[in-house]
């Protein structure tokens, strides 16, 4: 899109080299992303895509190398970051209008005003007229929509996202798809989205960082060259399959030995 | 199965507050249909009671009927007497618990925020816990006097251990992944403290001091029994020396009540204080 390729540069990562002990988790990773892009990672399991996204959530530190977010060199967790994590993490003694407030409570912004945001998020999301409901009442679908307006409660430049959808069942996996792409198409955050479902990552995002295992590292970038907004039907058209199939050729070899290894 | 549907069409359907009444609903279904089988069970056994002391037994130096205990029970708080040990032995409890509960969380906190205070501490804990430390009544009795000061530490000591062992489990098994949630909010310890651990370890904490009340029940009249001026448990230990028995049942059927006021008003509390939990 023309208005992303002007866009000015959110995140530089640059040679970035991670080591749990002995394990060489990811080597001399190094990419861009512009503001208001869509970036998917998918990857084999156990290729770091995790451990990347921590990274830059300021939740690890890296061994070499550094990411830069606005010019600033990440050094730990901050509100111009949120992260929507795998499991919902809600606290379960918080109601949903709570939970999702957590953030800005955190770094002290109270007041009427948050209140409104809050209530206006809930809406956004889909979760309005549920925000006294606490966790244990709610769905699976519907806990991953708090924990989606939790992390853009904080009005984040970044927004950091875990397989959020991955423990949901296919339909309402592809619908929450679809509510992230309309939330998405209003603010233009910027996303990096790690995903292990390919068709999601195509569908979702302007570029796809194809991941490499053993050590981690970026093994190809998929420019997704589809119009938006994109309708669901999308996902039967030819260029859509294209797109899933070179990348599932990319990672195919990585995905067998890592779940024989995992079986073994 | 998808019960997501879509929310808006869910919320139109099954208002918010509808649902929370019919869940009320369900749970408060009469005083009755609750504790009917309860209240037989109880009928049943005090009758039977009653008919093996009547007739069975039928010497009040053995067994006293539950029917000439509520005479003793009526007679004793006539004269006044019954209130008075009474009233020494919520003191002592009062004390001895509430000091307790609150040293016990301190305690708790501490071991739970520092490794080294946890190792230090742990083999005290463990060992004192499970010591049955009403034994060392008499010894306290003997360094504090016979006033209430003894059966205060004596109550104390009983209540603090479990306090101490919920308060720093409930902090320890904290979810990392919450934890790590808030942090990756910004959040700082102390911050972390308070909206996650803290919270989290309440239903532990609570459960502790539910624990310490039948122990500090014990303690207040195992205590007395070594020695005091006053306290019911001063006065079943008279009974018991003059034979009489309906007292005896009076003080024991007197402090069983005050255990099941104080764990039953705890549990409200809880659900006040613990909405979440179901
Ligand atoms: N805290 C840790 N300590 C030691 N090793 C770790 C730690 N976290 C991750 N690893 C290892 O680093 C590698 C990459 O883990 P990571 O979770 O980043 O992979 P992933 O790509 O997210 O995998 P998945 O797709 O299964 O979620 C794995 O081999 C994992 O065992
Ligand atoms: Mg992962």
């Amino acid at each position: 899109m023309e208005s992303s390729e002007l866009a000015p540069v959110k995140l530089s990562v640059s040679n970035l080299t991670k080591y749990f002990g002995d394990l060489e988790v990811l080597r001399d990773v190094s990419t861009n992303m512009r503001r208001g892009e869509f970036i998917s990672i998918v990857g084999p399991s156990g290729c770091g895509k995790t451990t990347f996204l921590r990274i830059i959530g300021g939740l690890e530190q890296s061994d070499s190398g550094e990411a830069r977010l606005d010019e600033r060199k990440i050094s730990g967790p901050g509100k111009d970051r949120g992260f929507v994590f795998q499991q919902d993490n809600l606290l379960p003694w918080r109601t949903v209008r709570s939970n999702t407030g957590i953030g800005p409570e955190i770094n002290g912004e109270k007041g009427p005003e948050q209140h409104h945001r809050i209530e206006r998020l809930l809406k956004l999301v889909g979760l309005g007229g549920f925000e006294e409901y606490y966790p244990r009442q709610l769905s699976g679908g519907m806990r991953q929509r708090v924990n989606l307006a939790r992390a853009l409660a904080v009005d984040p430049d970044l927004l950091l996202m875990d397989e959020p959808f991955s423990a949901l069942d296919a339909q309402t996996r592809e619908i929450m798809q679809t509510e992230l792409m309309r939330i998405w198409e209003e603010g233009r955050k910027t996303v990096l989205f790690v995903t292990h479902q390919i068709d999601e990552a195509v569908y979702l995002s302007d570029r796809v960082l194809v991941f490499a295992r053993r050590p981690g590292r970026i093994q190809e970038v998929v420019e997704i060259d589809l119009p938006r907004p994109r309708p669901l039907s999308l996902k039967r058209t030819p260029q859509f399959v294209a797109y899933v199939d070179h990348i599932w050729k990319l990672i195919e070899d990585d995905v067998r030995a890592s779940v024989l290894e995992e079986h073994a | 199965m998808t019960t997501e549907a879509h929310p808006r069409a869910a919320k139109a359907s099954v208002p918010a507050t509808h649902r929370h009444k019919t869940q009320r609903h369900k749970k408060a279904s009469g005083f009755w249909a609750d504790h009917g089988w309860a209240l037989t069970s109880v009928a049943i056994g005090l009758s039977i009671w009653e008919i093996i002391s009547r007739f069975l037994i039928g010497n009040k130096l053995f067994l006293a009927a539950p029917s000439q205990v509520a005479v003793a029970f009526v007679e004793l708080a006539g004269s006044g007497e019954l209130q008075k040990h009474a009233w020494v032995s919520s003191l002592e409890f009062f004390w001895g618990y509430t000091s307790a509960c609150i040293l016990g969380v301190a305690l708790g906190l501490v071991m739970a925020s520092s490794k080294i205070a946890k190792q230090m501490l742990d083999p005290w804990v463990a060992g004192l816990y499970a010591t049955p430390t009403v034994a060392l009544a008499p010894l306290f009795i003997l360094w504090f006097g016979i006033g209430i000061f003894s059966k205060i530490v004596v109550v104390a000591l009983l209540v603090i251990f479990p306090v101490v062992i919920n308060t720093e489990a409930g902090l320890r098994t904290t979810s990392p992944q919450l934890i790590e949630t808030v942090r990756s909010f910004g959040a700082n310890r102390r911050q972390i403290f308070l909206k996650v651990s803290l919270p989290s370890a309440l239903p532990f904490i609570f459960a502790g001091f539910k624990l310490g009340i039948g122990r500090g029940l014990i303690g207040v009249v195992v205590a007395e029994l070594f020695g005091a001026r006053a306290g019911l448990g001063q006065m079943i230990s008279q009974s018991a020396e003059t034979f009489n028995m309906p007292a005896l049942f009076a003080g024991v059927t007197l402090l069983a009540f005050a255990g099941i006021a104080m764990t039953s008003s705890f549990s409200w509390l809880e659900r006040r204080l613990i909405p979440w939990r179901d």
